[in-house]
């Protein structure tokens, strides 16, 4: 039989492409937010937040293209998924923006004080990390690839130490960098959420090839170490 | 890493469907003013204004007996062939009066192409069903040609060119009602009037006459009636909602325009509650 | 079922089989009486010979003939204005002038007036009114009264039946009034037509009271032409039942089957029409 409802399947197809849109200006942003932090670079920073206007506009759009998507072309089975899919990604996504936006602030903030190769160090490779994870998760998404959306659990988890490390180093530091130091918690705080939200469109990436709707790890049966 | 190949107006265009602003840019080709139509002295219709312009698909949806049958055949003149029907107010086409002194209905109904709500082939063959309009108008240029390109227009013609003598009649529900828009093709209209073209159908072939109404309305104007909300959610850029008015006392029925504004508006954000109440469902 | 029941609906059964006895039973006697009768004067000199005071020598070709030519004028004139007359009332006459309903109440009526009643009339206004005399035409136009009605009333079934969808689809592609009618409503209503004519034309042809009434003369021993006298064969066998000498019984039972083969014939073509054209819806 031939292809029909072609509209319908071209505004699939490009609702799905808008993600790629937003995830592209997220790991900018991102890219942007950590190089200046590492390097404190306060121009740099008021770029990306700056920025971060751009993200909310295609946040904006995606939500508006969903809800007409919705309304007019009333998806079932497969073509619900996607869209349901499309929509809590979209809010990760954007929330990813935001927390580059409290990276760029924090750099503003704590530019003209003293900082820590070893912690910058960490910033740096979370920093990979979550662009890595941002496109393994888009990617699992688009190949509705259970496996692969799993796997970032175990990317997740290289976040996690490294956030520890900083935690663990700045307790090494001492009392004098007091100030910097809580900043620098918030950063990594902000990347280690960065790493959760990508963990979260893995999970939709999962529900959209299973029909599956569920966590990866549940708080309570979590058995990683805290911290 | 690169970035997908999608511009901002596609983007403007998949999150918000087609604007008023850009439908109201195009050709108005309809104009109707303070239209009403009685038959027989009962007012049936009251009170449209609205416009249609080129190369839209617009539906009118709302309850039975709201008058949005009797409107569409306002377009084409088909009421002027039901006794005791009267029609007042003004319908514009192309600037036009369609209902004025001098106009031909028979010309009127050439330029502005009808597909009924039951398929209604002649009982001919498919050549002839589609032939029948260039004959009678005495259309130049080979009509052969002008037969395959109505039913190539119509997605008809890979399952029938090598049919073309038999009889139409023993065509599917589906088959016959795409033979009847290559029919009204046949004769290159302006406009295409459709009064609930798939209600008849099972629901592949209402998807495939929904498909044709996209690819239609690159080179024509539809005006389709539908009872079938989700039909016109799927097709219309702009929709138009009738509803009934019952005269205090009960006796008099009527049916007046409601709303009118682009599909993605009625079925996201309606003006009326009127409109809310038919659109979800909770009101008749 | 209670026994009462079960006796009840035997009982209606064997009364309806009793009557179709009856009926057909009455038919199949007349009929093979007249076959009987007339089978030894059943011979190739009942169609050459002209009648003769002999009976052996006697035939009935002019009677035949006479009956064909009438049928004809019949139905060259009865199907043009019976159908035209069908088409105005059905698709051009404006139901509410008062002419019109006049009309539409009276051609059943028509249908309905003793065929007798023609024969005086066309006694008075065609053979002595315009003068043309106790000839063929005179008769053939009678005879058109006669039918015209019933040539109506098929037709007017025949257009009514076609389905109205048809008319809508033909209007909107923008064909006048005309062109719907001659292209589309006539067409299809084409074969109920037909039906109708011929049984019509049957019944004509088996007239015999205005014919008798205008004057086909009872003894006609010459070939039959337009503006002559002639004899009908219903006339015919009519006055052949008259004479005393039993072989011209014989020879009146003959013509009724030939008759009676003409009427069936042309019923029999009038149902084969009527079935081919059938599988069209």
């Amino acid at each position: 039989m031939a292809q029909m409802r072609a509209t319908f399947q071209e505004e699939l197809r490009e609702l799905e492409q808008l993600l790629d849109v937003e995830a592209d200006l997220v790991l900018r942003s991102l890219r942007a937010a950590v190089e200046a932090l590492v390097t404190r670079d306060s121009e740099l920073a008021d770029e990306v937040i700056a920025f971060d206007d751009d993200i909310d506009d295609v946040y904006l759009r995606t939500h508006q293209a969903i809800e007409l998507l919705l309304a007019r072309q009333t998806p079932v089975a497969g073509d619900l998924r996607l869209v349901l899919a499309i929509l809590h990604s979209n809010l990760h996504l954007e929330r990813m923006g935001d927390l580059c936006t409290t990276i760029a602030k924090l750099t503003k903030l704590s530019a003209d004080l003293p900082s820590d190769e070893v912690l910058l160090g960490a910033f740096r490779e979370m920093g990979e990390r979550g662009q890595e994870m941002i496109r393994v998760a888009l990617e699992a998404l688009h190949a509705r690839d259970e496996e692969l959306a799993t796997s970032l659990i175990h990317l997740d988890e290289l976040i996690d130490r490294s956030n520890r490390r900083v935690v663990s180093r700045l307790l090494e530091l001492g009392p004098e960098n007091l100030e910097w130091g809580l900043r620098a918690i918030v950063a990594s705080r902000c990347l280690e959420r960065v790493g959760d939200h990508a963990v979260d469109i893995g999970e939709q990436a999962a529900f959209l090839a299973t029909g599956e709707f569920r966590e990866f790890t549940d708080a309570s049966h979590d058995p990683r170490p805290l911290g | 890493m690169e970035s997908p190949q999608i511009d901002s107006t596609r983007i403007a265009q998949v999150s918000r469907g087609l604007e008023r602003a850009e439908i109201e840019r195009r050709e108005k080709v309809f104009t109707v003013s303070d239209l009403a139509v009685s038959y027989g002295g009962k007012p049936a219709l009251e009170d449209v204004t609205l416009d249609v312009h080129r190369n839209t698909v617009t539906a009118f949806i709302g309850p039975s007996g709201c008058g949005k049958s009797t409107f569409i055949r306002c377009f084409n003149r088909m009421n002027d062939l039901i006794p005791g029907a009267k029609v007042e107010g003004t319908v514009l086409y192309h600037g036009a009066d369609l209902y004025g002194r001098d106009v031909d209905p028979v010309d009127v109904r050439r330029r502005i192409g009808m597909v009924f709500q039951k398929p209604n082939p002649f009982p001919k063959s498919i050549y002839d069903n589609v032939a029948f309009g260039p004959r009678v108008l005495s259309l130049k240029g080979s009509l052969a040609e002008r037969v395959e390109k109505a039913l190539r227009d119509a997605a008809l013609w890979e399952e029938v060119k090598d049919r073309l003598k038999d009889g139409a009649l023993g065509l599917s529900g589906g088959q016959q009602q795409r033979l009847c828009i290559a029919r009204a093709l046949a004769v290159e209209p302006d406009v295409i009037l459709m009064d609930e073209p798939a209600s008849a159908l099972d629901p592949i072939s209402t998807t495939r006459i929904e498909d044709l109404m996209h690819e239609l309305k690159r080179d024509y104007t539809i005006v389709i009636v539908t009872h079938n909300m989700q039909q016109a959610a799927r097709v219309a850029d702009m929709t138009a909602f009738f509803s009934v008015v019952v005269a205090e006392d009960g006796s008099a029925r009527r049916g007046v325009l409601v709303e009118y504004d682009t599909t993605a508006k009625i079925f996201t954000t309606p003006a009326d509650q009127r409109t809310e109440d038919y659109v979800t469902g909770r009101f008749g | 079922m209670s026994r009462s029941r079960v006796w009840k609906n035997r009982a209606f059964e064997a009364a309806m089989l009793f009557a179709m006895l009856v009926a057909f039973g009455t038919l199949a006697v007349l009929l093979l009486d007249t076959l009987v009768t007339g089978w030894p004067q059943l011979d190739a000199q009942l169609f050459s010979d002209s009648p003769s005071t002999q009976p052996e020598e006697a035939g009935a070709r002019p009677a035949i003939l006479a009956t064909l030519y009438l049928g004809l004028i019949v139905l060259l004139l009865s199907v043009p204005i019976g159908v035209l007359t069908a088409i105005y009332l059905e698709e051009y006459a404006d139901r509410k002038r008062w002419w019109n309903r006049l009309i539409e109440v009276n051609i059943q009526n028509l249908a309905a007036v003793p065929s007798i009643v023609y024969g005086i009339l066309g006694l008075a206004f065609i053979v002595r009114g315009i003068g043309i005399g106790r000839v063929v035409l005179a008769g053939g136009l009678i005879l058109t009264l006669v039918v015209l009605p019933t040539v109506v009333v098929a037709s007017r079934e025949a257009i009514r039946a076609v389905p109205d969808s048809i008319g809508q689809g033909a209007f909107a592609l923008g064909a006048t009034k005309w062109q719907v009618v001659w292209r589309q409503v006539l067409p299809a209503a084409i074969p109920g037509m037909t039906t109708g004519s011929i049984l019509a034309l049957s019944r004509a042809v088996g007239e015999t009271a205005p014919l008798i009434m205008v004057g086909a003369i009872v003894y006609v021993a010459f070939d039959p032409t337009l503006l002559g006298p002639y004899t009908a064969l219903p006339v015919q066998i009519y006055n052949w039942t008259k004479q005393p000498d039993p072989t011209f019984q014989t020879l009146a039972a003959a013509g009724a089957i030939v008759l009676l083969a003409i009427v069936l014939s042309m019923n029999a073509v009038a149902i084969f029409l009527r079935n081919r054209y059938r599988k069209q819806w």
